[in-house]
């Protein structure tokens, strides 16, 4: 008889990366059939693509760099779903093709693949896009709520509550409108409700901590709040958490595992840091919309956070 | 943290014996510290609970002849921790010797019960193999005696079949430790998942059997690694045992149930360590049992005299628990003082292949130590040691959670163990 002689521990939990990584995309399910729902099959499209060229770049520069094929972990594949929710639905079909490609290829595999990329791979294709097409990355449609309508697509382009807000003219929408997604905005990010589903989902399944979605959240309500346009103590708290990319990007990308602080203690400070930033942007930037350039920023900054915030050893 | 339990049906199975054995092979170094010293040579004779081989130093331990018979060899043999170590090969011969009851058991003073306990080659039994002399004579003054029947590994089940069999001989051994050390509190420790353990202690406290006003009993969470000598201290004193220091700088002490057990015999019978009660157990086997065995017993012979039978040909075989044992490569291991099981699994759940690091956190929010394992385990890659060590690498109680629990299979407790070989040389 022959056994297997092998370190301690001998059992381990089922827990796996795939498992992990699949029951996020899972997770951002309702956003997406809420985000076709309201922009039409144009947005199903830009999914599509940005998922599958996402996995086709992952596995395409596997095979070249002759390593071992790892799509079935589905960290590309929630890569390009993350991108392609952070994207207008009217953009042409090829924007999210070039920009999977560049978050797989130049944010994701150029450091080595998973888990050692500095930045949130999804971010970075983004704000690509954003530099390089500022026209089609800030050109957003009217929302229009039809099962019938599916395949018909009418572009009757309509500025973001937080644009409108920037420009300084009426938004014209109410809180509920907002919290449904019944509102100009990127595909996956409209829709609060379903994203909160999704969220809770993974915070049951504790895939992820409240740590930093609740600062990042927070920081943003109180900021706004004291400094917003309308003077001291009389911002619109509500309406900046419920606009914009700020609760698709605090449950689902600044909790991203690879770029986000290991500790509890740096999650929450890389959450502040986060809701800071966004909320500056906002209030006195060139941007409406801040989330992307805050994660980004913070990502990088969370080397620099774990430094500083190593967990107590017991007993020292 | 839970971990699935996988306690029966073992925990239910009535202990069972098997005490003639045809070959032993006992290992000099049974304990920590320094080997023991051979006071036989091949060829001679020895009866059952005669001293083969005395200490060595201040820290090491006696072995006594398990059996009587004849000594065949003393040879480098299979040791599940040092994989080769010098052993004394005894052929047994079949008779039995009774050891009879010691009457004057109160007269005995707190030094001669030490020499007693010294004497019978008493080692701690819980795993760590600490001899029992040294560890009953702290340089401080213990307040807090802490009585560990948590048995926190999945699988084993010896511990809980003593309190559950002979609960009125480790309070014995208790009242002896308290007579040796004289604490003001005494503290046992079962966690929830033992029901019939907790009953048994409960109704010799509440009967006051025992001369031991100042004892009690702590029910604590199922959840590992609970037994754990500074995890143990922390949850029921809330005292700290700083880095780098020992339980009794805080002023506890903590002892295994079957090494109470032990203590209980080395004083009432003059019967020395020479057999303890070990689970087997897991899905290759027939059926899990505990059994009273000679120390010295291979497991070879347990299977050929069919004691033990597989019903499926393991993949893996481990002596201790899942959690922190060692995977053995063949049956020819005996038993040694401190082993408290053996698992013979068919269908071994740990993963093979490391996947990188995500930064998931999991293995530090579950270290029991609050280390960063993922962290340790990177700069361990790199050999820079220093890091490791400035992460607190030897702190580490090895307890094997961090690898546990990560999602990318790495080898977390492995390559601490790995840094703290390299700065302890």
């Amino acid at each position: 008889m022959k056994f297997i002689v092998s370190h301690s521990p001998h059992i381990q939990k089922k827990e796996t990366i795939q498992k992990i990584m699949w029951s996020v995309s899972f997770s951002l399910i309702p956003a997406g059939i809420a985000g076709i729902l309201f922009f039409g099959y144009h947005a199903l499209l830009i999914i599509f693509l940005g998922t599958f060229t996402a996995v086709f770049t992952e596995a395409f520069i596997q095979i070249l760099t002759r390593q071992k094929i790892t799509i079935k972990d589905g960290s590309a594949f929630l890569t390009g779903l993350l991108l392609a929710y952070n994207l207008p639905p009217s953009v042409p079909f090829w924007i999210p093709i070039v920009g999977s490609f560049f978050s797989i290829a130049l944010g994701k595999q150029i450091f080595g693949g998973l888990g050692q990329n500095i930045v949130n791979p999804a971010l970075l294709g983004r704000v690509f896009l954003l530099a390089s097409w500022p026209k089609y990355m800030t050109t957003f449609v009217k929302p229009n709520f039809n099962l019938f309508n599916f395949f018909k697509f009418d572009a009757i382009t309509a500025p973001t509550p937080l644009s409108l807000l920037k420009e300084a003219k009426p938004i014209g929408v109410t809180y509920l409108d907002l919290f449904l997604g019944n509102r100009g905005g990127c595909i996956g990010e409209v829709c609060i409700i379903a994203l909160l589903l999704g969220a809770l989902y993974l915070l049951i399944k504790k895939y992820i901590y409240l740590y930093i979605p609740l600062t990042y959240i927070g920081t943003v309500g109180i900021f706004t709040y004291i400094f917003g346009p309308s003077g001291f103590f009389k911002g619109d708290w509500l309406f900046h958490i419920l606009s914009g990319g700020l609760i698709l990007g605090a449950f689902f990308m600044a909790t991203d595992y690879v770029t986000s602080p290991l500790t509890t203690k740096g999650q929450i400070i890389f959450g502040i840091g986060c809701g800071i930033i966004t909320s500056v942007i906002r209030l006195w930037g060139g941007y409406p919309e801040g989330v992307s350039y805050a994660i980004l920023i913070m990502n990088l900054s969370t080397p620099l956070i774990d430094r500083y915030t190593k967990s107590k050893i017991f007993g020292k | 943290m839970k971990i699935e339990e996988n306690k029966e049906p073992q925990h239910n199975f009535h202990s069972e014996k098997f005490l003639n054995p045809r070959i032993l092979y006992l290992h000099l170094s049974q304990h920590t510290g320094k080997q023991s010293k051979p006071l036989i040579k091949v060829g001679d004779l020895v009866e059952e609970g005669e001293v083969i081989a005395s200490e060595d130093g201040y820290i090491s331990s006696r072995l006594h002849a398990p059996a009587k018979g004849k000594v065949i060899d003393i040879a480098d043999l299979a040791h599940p921790i040092l994989k080769k170590a010098k052993a004394i090969v005894i052929e047994c011969l079949d008779q039995k010797k009774e050891f009879v009851r010691n009457k004057n058991v109160s007269d005995l003073s707190k030094e001669e019960l030490l020499e007693c306990i010294r004497n019978s080659g008493i080692v701690g039994m819980g795993g760590a193999a600490f001899p029992t002399h040294v560890k009953l004579n702290p340089p401080k003054k213990i307040v807090t005696l802490i009585i560990n029947g948590c048995e926190c590994e999945p699988y084993l089940a010896a511990d809980y079949r003593l309190m559950v069999e002979n609960i009125e001989g480790i309070f014995l051994g208790i009242e002896i430790i308290s007579k040796i050390l004289q604490p003001k509190n005494i503290i046992i420790a079962v966690e929830d998942n033992k029901k019939d353990a907790i009953k048994n202690i409960n109704s010799i406290i509440n009967l006051k059997k025992i001369s031991l006003p100042n004892i009690s009993l702590k029910v604590l969470k199922t959840e590992y690694p609970q037994g754990g000598e500074k995890q143990l201290i922390y949850t029921l004193t809330k005292k700290v045992v700083p880095s780098g220091k020992l339980p009794f700088d805080v002023g506890c002490l903590v002892q295994n149930v079957s090494t109470c057990f032990a203590i209980y015999q080395a004083v009432y019978y003059n019967k020395p360590l020479i057999e303890r009660l070990v689970t087997f157990a897991g899905d290759a086997l027939v059926l899990p049992k505990n059994i009273w065995v000679k120390i010295g017993t291979t497991l070879r012979e347990l299977f050929d005299k069919k004691v033990l039978e597989f019903k499926v040909e393991p993949k893996k075989i481990i002596c201790g628990g899942p959690m922190m044992g060692i995977a053995l490569d063949s049956l020819d291991y005996p038993i040694l003082k401190a082993t408290s099981g053996f698992l013979f699994l068919n269908k071994p759940v740990s993963f093979l292949e490391e996947k990188p690091c995500i930064r998931c956190g999991e293995c530090i929010r579950n270290c029991p130590m609050g280390l960063m394992p993922c962290l340790i385990n990177l700069y361990t890659l790199k050999q820079s040691f220093d890091e490791a060590k400035m992460l607190g690498a030897l702190d580490c109680i090895e307890c094997g959670v961090c690898s546990f629990v990560c999602p990318a299979k790495r080898f977390l407790v492995q390559s601490i163990k790995n840094a703290k070989l390299n700065l302890l040389k």
